[in-house]
């Protein structure tokens, strides 16, 4: 099986290759045959990944240490849901897994691309090839994880404890599927300029896959910020750190992209613009991949790293980034420019919105990067941390904030911006007593707190009064209003959604930055700490055996007054295997609001060193990101979004014979 | 305003905000960065008491000595100099002595290193990168 | 042979996804791609017209919507009737058929040729550890063990078993473990508790630490004059430089003991080395575990090499670029006449030093010198 799997991936790297240059070549004869290649292969392509990952995760289930990676990241002792997990928990696997992804794109192009212009699926599927090759070889040279012991061990090296966890089952798989999701935008950029021209076609198609690849990133990101939250143990939910920035740059730009697909579907405008940023989202993608694997930067995610491998997925990086923009300047004046539109209008604030969002990524990028080229130039090495995302990426960002609630609004090509603010006094008067009650009520602590607090409540009743508007709450008859509303296009769901997600996860941050309550001290049985409005009482230090670690528990009773109102247990663990010791934290949860606690080191005199958090709405920063991705979810189950629109039905019967065949 | 005035103001109001950016991108480089340092390269360029650095080496043996509460002092060495660093908290897991740390903080007037935060290495295989290529250049330590 | 079945299979799978498009019958030339766009447009005027039927767009809205529409699908229809396309090349694409269904079994099965190793079977851990008894080696009989004793950790017996292997596999740490469980589960007696401090001693690399003392202690105890715990009692003494003390008990340790232990050798070197005058102390624990070989039968002595042996081995599994240690572990399985053992050493040097072609080369040399002949391994 093991070895049935090796060779499935060799077979899916040739297949890749075939992929690339066969549709390619029948694109430019305009050979039907040729081009048609592209889709079976495609699908087999997938289908041997597919079988290589699951001939992987059988030698993790089945512990079998004759495979180098199974004995580098298993242990026989592990239990089974984490043996599993632990196939994407190291290096190998991980790849492994991000070709599957690839695949599974490529293969989903092909099986409901059908009603694509056959040119244009052949050159996707050609590009979506040339970037499986290269990953698939960069799996075989580089990091094989089908490599063989010829004298197995009996007992593997076990997994890195903290990546023990079903956070870690469910975080990169999401991520991925973002990251990946974007190079099928970056296969139709590409293969537009091939072409030369772009299809009406091709901003239906683009958009969709923009949405469920934007919607997984937030998902992944969502995700793994609140492992590092609950699983770290330091109660911190953003870092800035490397590894967190590289998957928020594509997230950026996939935002901006996500916007200005709605442009030039809608209104062709935009094209080259759209083009661009959907080959800088995937390059913010490979740059996230090379940063992570590479091991260049210091990060507190970094696991086991390896320069040759940084080396490899530098030519990768360098040669699609720098290749796609090659093509980029030689092509994209052959594509026709679009429509016009007065700078006050939706696609004026759709500009706008990239404006704002291209230019926050681009600083999170040069404070990512920033280091290694200081390093490169002078050798110093230096640390570019949250103070410097704080004074650059926060200002530009506030702005942007501000303004979304006008965007759905305005109308298509020329708006009256003055008829719009008149209809969004609401939400403004509403926003405004929002910022007033939250000054009085935190005993005016912050005059900027009371404002952030506004600026959400502003976001989502932003957004609630574009929905109120497009259904004609208030102006016609409750029924007619509520018809209307059921008639409402999907996708206007989606963004007000979207948008009262983002404003839910600023309250969220926004709460947290300004009211949380920090404590710590040591502590003896029977001592009780007081933490904002509340009291923690530690009962006890207790043993407790795990499967495969042992821990000691700190049971802890959580208090409002003398009221008791739950055990919290918060826990040291060792790893036996590898006497490898990580903390637990004890979380509480009460509202949306969190309580947590985690231990420190124990003193001579039978103390225990505690640090204890009061995070208010802290729940809201996750739950916003949730909300974000329903709202993609809505707008990708829209009809005239639905990947393929235009109905066979329709068709003239030459056309649908060519797309039939 | 006539059409071109128009688009003039829209460009004019781009590049203002791009302009912005790049501004407070520089000013946080400059501020808001901070500079790695082992013990022995503090030798030769004296960094000023309150000024935000990183430093990193390794826990010396038998340095490390609990105070009041949650209170610790410890020694940071690359075996040429050592420098004494405070800090108040909770020490990472796998903050062990001989083993690399990450602190960032700054110098008190007395010449003890105030810490603010304490990164220990995250997995035992991991090394914080500054700290291994530090060490390899020193010749101190090997993979 | 199954292996090559399947692989067989998926190779012509995959070739023939390639072949599948040539094969149809119908060739030609595509649709002219333009034509496609105008479905879109098409569909996009209905939708507009559903819209407007259903008020979320204003009249004025649709109007100026259906025109721009109409003004694309105009564009599009011009640029149809002035595009003629290029005619496909038949020949060529004969050829690049082959090609492409060609290069798929061809470069699938070199590559995986020179990357994979076709002879290696599925080793799942719960088939190898239920393999017979008497075929099994030493480690899958412990690993065996290990995964009985991690279902019932309380099984004293079984720990009692274990401790001791460990111990001469050189798994100090595990013997150390093992014997606490022993303790913990069936009562301490003389042997458990000196063979605990053994172990804790053997962690700290011989040294006599306080807690490998008090179980010392503990044993002498239970049993007055126990001879391990008493000669490990007295070289803790010695260690800590108190020779007087130590060649006291050394002494009274050898008058208890009756003629024929293993023992007395070990302890009358001991005690000479404590009396005569300068003998510098020797780190670790080799010193005495010399001396503890030269008291031991002959059986006691072997085992005492193989556990030596096993310990070198473990470490150059922590620590493969050792080049001397190598050497080292080749000769010694030379000189314990397990030659397989020590060509498998060499193939493990091989891997190991895989990236250092000169420290290779002299393990191989020295091998050779040995008459051990490296076969690659792979």
């Amino acid at each position: 099986m093991v070895e049935t799997g090796h060779f499935a991936l060799v077979l899916a790297f040739v297949l890749a290759l075939v992929q690339f240059a066969v549709p390619l070549a029948g694109a430019r004869l305009r050979d039907e045959r040729m081009m048609a290649v592209a889709e079976p292969v495609a699908i087999t392509g997938f289908a041997l990944t597919a079988l290589s990952f699951a001939a992987l995760v059988m030698a993790y289930v089945q512990s079998d240490f004759s495979v180098l990676n199974v004995y580098e990241n298993s242990h026989s002792g592990k239990p089974l849901i984490f043996k599993i997990t632990g196939t994407w928990g190291n290096h190998e696997g991980s790849m492994l897994l991000w070709v599957l992804i690839l695949t599974f794109f490529g293969a989903l192009v092909a099986f409901f691309g059908r009603n694509l212009p056959a040119t244009l699926r052949a050159n996707v599927l050609a590009v979506q090839g040339l970037v499986g090759a290269a990953f698939l070889l960069f799996l075989l040279a580089t990091s094989n994880p089908f490599t063989r012991i010829p004298n197995p061990p009996l007992e593997g090296r076990d997994l890195n404890p903290i990546l023990q966890d079903i956070g870690l089952a469910v975080h990169p798989p999401l991520l991925y599927l973002g990251y990946v999701g974007f190079s099928i935008c970056f296969s139709f950029a590409a293969a537009a300029l091939i072409e030369g021209r772009i299809d009406a076609a091709w901003a239906r198609w683009v958009r969709p896959w923009t949405l469920a690849a934007w919607l997984f990133l937030t998902g992944g990101i969502a995700m793994g910020s609140y492992w590092a939250y609950y699983e770290l143990g330091w109660g911190g939910f953003w870092f800035w750190d490397p590894v967190e920035n590289a998957s928020f740059l594509p997230w950026l730009t996939g935002t901006a992209l996500l916007h200005s697909a709605i442009v030039m579907e809608k209104r062709s405008a935009l094209k080259i613009w759209t083009i661009l940023l959907s080959i800088l989202t995937f390059s913010m993608s490979l740059l996230g991949t090379f940063l992570v694997r590479s091991g260049v930067l210091t990060s507190v995610h970094a696991f086991a790293t390896d320069p040759t491998r940084g080396v490899f997925i530098l030519a990768i990086l360098v040669m699609f980034i720098g290749g796609s923009l090659a093509l980029f300047a030689w092509r994209a004046q052959a594509l026709t420019p679009g429509g016009l539109f007065q700078p006050v209008s939706r696609e004026g604030a759709l500009v706008l919105n990239n404006l704002f969002l291209t230019t926050a990524a681009a600083t999170v990028l040069i404070g990512t990067l920033y280091p290694l080229l200081v390093e490169a130039l002078t050798g110093d090495k230096i640390s570019v941390g949250a103070p410097f995302f704080n004074m650059t990426f926060v200002p530009l960002v506030l702005p942007l904030l501000a303004i979304v609630p006008f965007g759905p609004l305005l109308a298509w090509k020329r708006a009256d911006l003055a008829g719009v603010s008149q209809r969004l006094m609401a939400a403004f008067g509403g926003a405004l007593l929002v910022t007033a009650a939250a000054f009085v009520v935190s005993d005016a602590a912050s005059v900027f707190s009371a404002l952030g607090v506004g600026l959400a409540a502003w976001l989502v009743l932003g957004a609630a009064t574009d929905i109120a508007l497009k259904a004609g709450i208030g102006k016609v008859r409750a029924g007619i209003a509520l018809k209307r509303l059921a008639g409402l296009p999907l996708s206007a769901f989606g963004t007000a959604l979207a948008h009262a997600g983002l404003g839910l996860t600023v309250l969220g941050i926004v709460a947290v930055t300004s009211f949380q309550v920090e404590r710590f001290e040591t502590m003896r049985p029977g001592d009780t700490l007081d933490i904002g409005a509340y009291s923690l009482r530690f009962e006890a230090l207790r043993p407790f055996q795990g499967p495969n670690y042992t821990e000691d528990r700190g049971h802890f009773t959580w208090l409002d007054g003398d009221r008791e109102l739950g055990e919290i247990v918060s826990a040291k663990r060792v790893y036996t295997a590898r006497q490898f010791p990580t903390t637990e934290a004890g979380i509480a949860t009460r509202g949306l609001s969190q309580m947590y606690v985690s231990l420190g080191d124990a003193d001579s005199e039978g103390g225990i060193v505690v640090r204890a958090w009061w995070w208010p709405l802290v729940t809201l920063i996750w739950i916003g990101g949730l909300v974000m991705m329903a709202g993609g979810a809505v707008s990708l189950f829209d009809r005239r979004l639905r990947v393929g629109a235009p109905s066979r039905r329709a068709r003239p019967p030459k056309a649908a014979e060519a797309a039939a065949g | 305003m006539t059409r071109k005035q128009k688009r003039l103001s829209v460009i004019f109001g781009g590049l203002a905000f791009l302009g912005i950016a790049t501004g407070l991108t520089f000013v946080a480089l400059g501020q808001k960065t901070s500079y790695f340092y082992m013990p022995g390269d503090l030798e030769e360029s004296a960094v000023a008491p309150g000024q935000r650095i990183r430093l990193g080496g390794l826990v010396e043996k038998g340095t490390v000595e609990r105070g009041q509460g949650t209170r610790v002092a410890f020694g940071v060495t690359d075996t040429q100099a050592t420098v004494r660093v405070a800090y108040d908290g909770i020490l990472p897991d796998l903050f062990r002595e001989e083993q690399g740390v990450v602190t960032e903080g700054a110098f008190g007037p007395d010449g003890v290193f105030l810490a603010d935060s304490v990164l220990a290495k995250h997995d035992e295989t991991y090394m914080p990168k500054e700290v291994a290529d530090s060490l390899k250049e020193k010749g101190v330590w090997q993979e | 042979m199954t292996f090559w079945i399947i692989a067989a299979l998926l190779t012509l799978a995959a070739s023939l996804a390639v072949l599948w498009p040539f094969l149809r019958t119908r060739a030609g030339r595509s649709d002219h791609p333009l034509a496609h766009d105008i479905e879109v447009y098409r569909d996009q005027l209905a939708e507009v017209e559903r819209d407007a039927a259903r008020g979320l767009i204003g009249s004025q809205e649709a109007v100026e919507a259906r025109a721009e529409i109409g003004r694309r699908i105009l564009r599009l229809d011009q640029a149809l009737a002035d595009d003629h396309g290029r005619a496909a090349m038949p020949t060529g694409r004969r050829w690049a058929a082959t090609a492409a269904v060609l290069v798929v079994p061809v470069a699938g099965w070199a590559l995986y040729m020179g990357l994979g190793s076709p002879t290696f079977g599925d080793q799942p851990l719960q088939a190898r550890l239920e393999r017979d008894v008497a075929s099994s080696s030493i480690e899958e009989l412990v690993a065996r063990a290990e995964r009985h004793l991690a279902e019932n950790p309380e099984d004293g017996r079984g720990w009692e078993v274990l401790a001791p292997i460990y111990m001469r596999m050189g798994r100090y740490n595990e013997a150390e473990t093992a014997f606490r469980n022993v303790i913990r589960l069936s009562g301490a007696t003389a042997d458990r508790e000196a063979g605990h401090g053994e172990a804790i001693m053997a962690v700290a690399e011989g040294l006599v630490t306080e807690d490998a003392r008090a179980a010392f202690e503990r044993a002498v105890e239970l049993q007055p004059g126990h001879p391990k715990a008493s000669f490990y009692l007295a070289t803790a003494e010695a260690q800590e430089g108190r020779r007087d003390e130590a060649a006291e008990r050394f002494a009274a340790l050898l008058a208890g003991l009756p003629v024929d232990s293993p023992w007395r050798g070990a302890v009358e070197q001991a005690l000479g080395d404590v009396r005569g005058a300068d003998a510098p102390d020797q780190p670790g624990p080799s010193a005495a575990d010399i001396e503890a070989a030269e008291a031991m039968s002959p059986e006691e002595r072997g085992e005492m090499i193989e556990a030596m042996v096993a310990r070198l081995d473990d470490r150059l599994r922590d620590n493969p670029s050792d080049t001397e240690g190598w050497k080292r572990l080749v000769r010694s399985y030379i000189m314990l006449n397990r030659r397989d053992d020590a060509l498998a050493a060499l193939g493990r040097a091989t891997t190991a030093l895989e990236g250092e072609p000169e420290r290779l080369r002299e393990v191989r040399e020295f091998a050779a010198s040995l008459g051990l002949e490296g076969t690659e391994t792979r």
